[in-house]
């Protein structure tokens, strides 16, 4: 059930984006960083369900929360004349890679383990 | 447990929408936008140029206030020269008039003073009209405050010359004029009248020499410009020094 109303959701905003008018080239650098944010909180959510220490309501608030103020530290980057972006970049796709290698070595143990059974039991 | 993973399920759906929603609108957004321009140009460089069109903004602005402020001070003038000019041909059309340079118009009276018929024993005429009984005339009509005479179209101004020649035609500006004259006046009507007619008044004076003098009262008369006759080469002054 939970990963029928995943695809539904997917799919409504993949077609709701399509439709929808583009928005100014100036605000889309914003509109980036948060994505980004986001990407960030969907992998950490994925990481704490393997690990079984899933809490929706930390995954929600990280995924609005911190898209929010990636976009205000963008903000005051630009206005104080700093790239603060690429330092929440840095954090973000940092933190990313290291879900996602949990997340393959989780899975390769989970793999091998299966493996190591499946001979025991051909053995 | 159920609810708790509708929840979860709705919550995420959500999650996800929102994602996917924004993901696509940014591609589109960088797909659609022409960057290819600016992508190109490093940012120090779009900051050199950004400063470059600055300053240049600036100066055609300034240069814009300047001119503006140029062109306002230049109409002013203009204005009170257009003042200046008016006020110039206002006196100058005024002089004009005066001179007797120009047609003009306006309430007045006309005057007709016929030679007698009557004749005396040996046939000739009592007494025929002289150029003093016009030049008198004239200088009634312009002490009762005629602006502008004429003496059978020959308008009378400072210069005008009044004489006998012979004994049956008057000159006027040099032109030759006979009876009956006609002498036109522009001014007050009651006044010029009254002036001509009082008793013992000039009138009077000229039925007692048998003249007969008309006087009509009109409320338009036109009077010509000064025509003199004058030769050609009258016309360039010698004596007079013109500076």
């Amino acid at each position: 059930m939970v990963l029928v109303a995943i695809i539904i959701g997917c799919l409504i905003g993949v077609l709701v984006g399509s439709v929808l008018p583009i928005i100014p080239y100036t605000i889309s650098g914003y509109l980036a960083i948060s994505i980004i944010a986001a990407l960030d909180s969907v992998f950490g959510g994925i990481t704490s369900s393997l690990k079984g220490n899933f809490d929706l309501k930390i995954f929600v608030s990280g995924f609005f929360i911190n898209a929010i103020l990636s976009i205000l530290l963008t903000y005051l980057g630009e206005k104080l004349n700093i790239d603060i972006y690429l330092a929440a970049i840095v954090v973000f796709v940092g933190r990313m890679f290291n879900n996602l290698g949990f997340i393959r070595r989780y899975y390769i143990e989970k793999w091998t383990k299966k493996n190591k059974k499946q001979e025991e039991t051909q053995q | 447990m159920k609810k708790e993973s509708k929840v979860m399920a709705i919550t995420l759906g959500i999650v996800c929408f929102v994602l996917f929603f924004v993901i696509f609108i940014q591609f589109r957004t960088i797909e659609k936008t022409d960057i290819s321009g600016i992508e190109q140009m490093q940012e120090e460089q779009l900051k050199e140029a950004l400063s470059q069109w600055k300053t240049k903004y600036e100066e055609v602005s300034s240069k814009l206030e300047d001119t503006s402020s140029k062109i306002k001070e230049y109409e002013e003038k203009k204005k009170s020269n257009q003042e200046a000019t008016e006020l110039v041909e206002k006196e100058l059309e005024t002089a004009n008039m005066i001179l007797g340079k120009t047609d003009v118009e306006g309430e007045g009276i006309e005057i007709t003073i016929k030679d007698p018929e009557e004749t005396d024993v040996e046939g000739n005429q009592i007494k025929l009209v002289e150029a003093e009984d016009l030049m008198q005339a004239v200088n009634e009509l312009k002490r009762a405050g005629a602006e502008a005479i004429s003496i059978n179209d020959q308008r009378v101004v400072n210069m005008t010359d009044i004489a006998n020649l012979g004994t049956r035609y008057i000159i006027v500006n040099s032109w030759q004029i006979s009876s009956p004259y006609t002498i036109k006046a522009i001014g007050d009507r009651s006044h010029l009248e009254s002036a001509l007619s009082i008793k013992n008044g000039y009138v009077d004076q000229m039925k007692a020499n048998g003249i007969t003098v008309n006087i009509d009262d009109k409320k338009n008369i036109v009077i010509g410009k000064y025509e003199p006759k004058i030769d050609e080469d009258k016309m360039s002054l010698k004596y007079i020094n013109n500076n």
